[in-house]
């Protein structure tokens, strides 16, 4: 693994746990309580928190796939609830702040490093 | 290349499925570690007590008769056994409107004597539309309007608790409407409360816009929420919908309630919001209750939803 990786890897794992953290957060502090959302909530904290441990630890790569997928899969759940509504659950804005611009923050970075790593890999295949 | 790249030879295989395996192993510990402490969080709040505990009934329907539901006492007397056991005797019971399908005095009669089975202190109402379909709700204030202030708009203080019932279902035309007197009776009411008193407001049709193409929202809420915006908690519970949603705007969080009748369809799901009918079996499942629970100094309330199965 190259530091260029070791360093994209670091980024990726950061992100996903902190995306994480702030869906266990939202999941202990009442949204247990929402049907559906909730266990959506605990499920995406705890394939976060796995994801991220693994890839720190030089998992296969499609972690870090799983860990964008994650991501992009909260945004559009996030989307979704801020317009025509996700299961019967809508929220407005950036509320409950500040976990959900700390939680589409995280998302967006761990797509954007994602995009990043896959570029600096093809360019490391390439060349070599 | 002489290496096939998306070959992958038992050693491989074996690789990623325990990469596999670790991933899902600590998924369920994470997700365990989570629910343990939410659980702890919980039970902390529960010992927390005393505190506010109630439960939501609404759009009962008595009367309607069609194949959606071809019972709806029945299941009116199913929602109320369920409230009756709880495993607590709730603070209060509140009825969020459409208590009758006709709003006729036997259904009136009917609805009232079948509510004196709930074991709860006190039980509270407000209209929905279907109370007031022929004499703007005068027989629904004969039946249920003692206490009431107005056109049947009332509030108490319970728990360290303000609650406020308002009635949206009079002189509506498409949206629900509160009109300038009750508009009036919220700022007066409200005015002496600090900012920190919890508020819950019960309406039957909802307050936020969940679909104003089918009538779902209120056409002057802004004015009345604009009182609340300064309170730290406002909890808006609804009925008229026949389904659970939620929706939160700043401080205020909204819930629309299930119903113990017969269920509409998903806002914007088809031309008109009819009653449905679900497969045979299924209907109890849509049908249901709510348990609220509110901890002192906690500024969301806990909400949990009961099906009638």
């Amino acid at each position: 693994m190259t530091f260029v990786d070791a360093t994209f890897r670091i980024g990726i794992a950061a992100a996903t746990a902190v995306s994480g953290i702030s869906h266990a957060y939202l999941y202990i502090h009442g949204y247990q309580h929402i049907p559906t959302i909730g266990a959506a909530f605990v499920l995406q904290a705890s394939v976060s928190f796995a994801v991220a441990a693994l890839i720190l630890i030089g998992g296969p790569e499609w972690l870090v796939w799983a860990a964008a997928m994650l991501a992009g899969g909260a945004l559009i759940a996030f989307a979704l609830s801020r317009t025509v509504g996700l299961l019967g659950f809508s929220e407005r804005g950036w509320q409950p702040s500040p976990h959900a611009a700390v939680s589409v923050v995280a998302e967006l970075l761990t797509v954007g490093l994602w995009v990043a790593y896959l570029v600096s890999r093809r360019r490391v295949g390439a060349r070599g | 290349m002489t290496d096939a790249p998306h070959t992958m030879n038992r050693r491989q295989l074996i690789r990623h499925s325990a990469w596999f395996g670790a991933a899902v192993g600590l998924a369920v510990a994470g997700g365990e570690v989570i629910s343990h402490i939410a659980g702890t969080a919980e039970a902390k709040q529960v010992q927390a007590r005393p505190t506010l505990r109630f439960a939501q009934v609404s759009d009962s329907h008595i009367g309607f008769t069609g194949k959606a539901n071809p019972d709806v006492a029945g299941s009116f007397s199913q929602a109320i056994g369920r409230i009756n056991n709880l495993g607590y005797t709730p603070d209060f019971v509140i009825h969020t409107g459409d208590l009758t399908h006709l709003a006729t005095p036997e259904q009136f009669d009917h609805v009232k004597q079948m509510m004196t089975g709930l074991r709860t202190p006190h039980v509270f109402t407000v209209p929905g539309e279907h109370d007031s379909v022929d004499d703007a709700g005068q027989k629904y204030l004969s039946a249920f309007g003692a206490g009431t202030r107005g056109d049947g708009w009332y509030s108490f203080d319970i728990a360290g608790v303000h609650v406020i019932a308002l009635v949206n279902t009079l002189n509506l035309k498409k949206l629900g409407h509160l009109g300038v007197e009750q508009l009036d009776f919220i700022a007066k009411d409200v005015a002496p409360l600090p900012n920190d008193t919890p508020i819950i407001v019960f309406s039957h049709i909802p307050l936020f816009a969940m679909y104003p193409d089918w009538g779902w929202a209120t056409g002057d809420a802004a004015q009345a929420l604009s009182y609340l915006r300064r309170f730290s908690s406002v909890t808006c519970l609804n009925g008229h919908v026949h389904q659970v949603f939620s929706k939160t705007e700043g401080n205020v969080t909204f819930y629309s309630g299930t119903t113990t009748a017969y269920p509409l369809p998903h806002p914007g799901d088809g031309p008109a919001p009819k009653p449905v009918t679900l497969p045979a079996g299924k209907l109890h499942d849509a049908l249901g209750i709510r348990e609220v629970g509110y901890i002192r100094g906690q500024s969301a309330l806990a909400l949990k939803e009961r099906a009638l199965q």
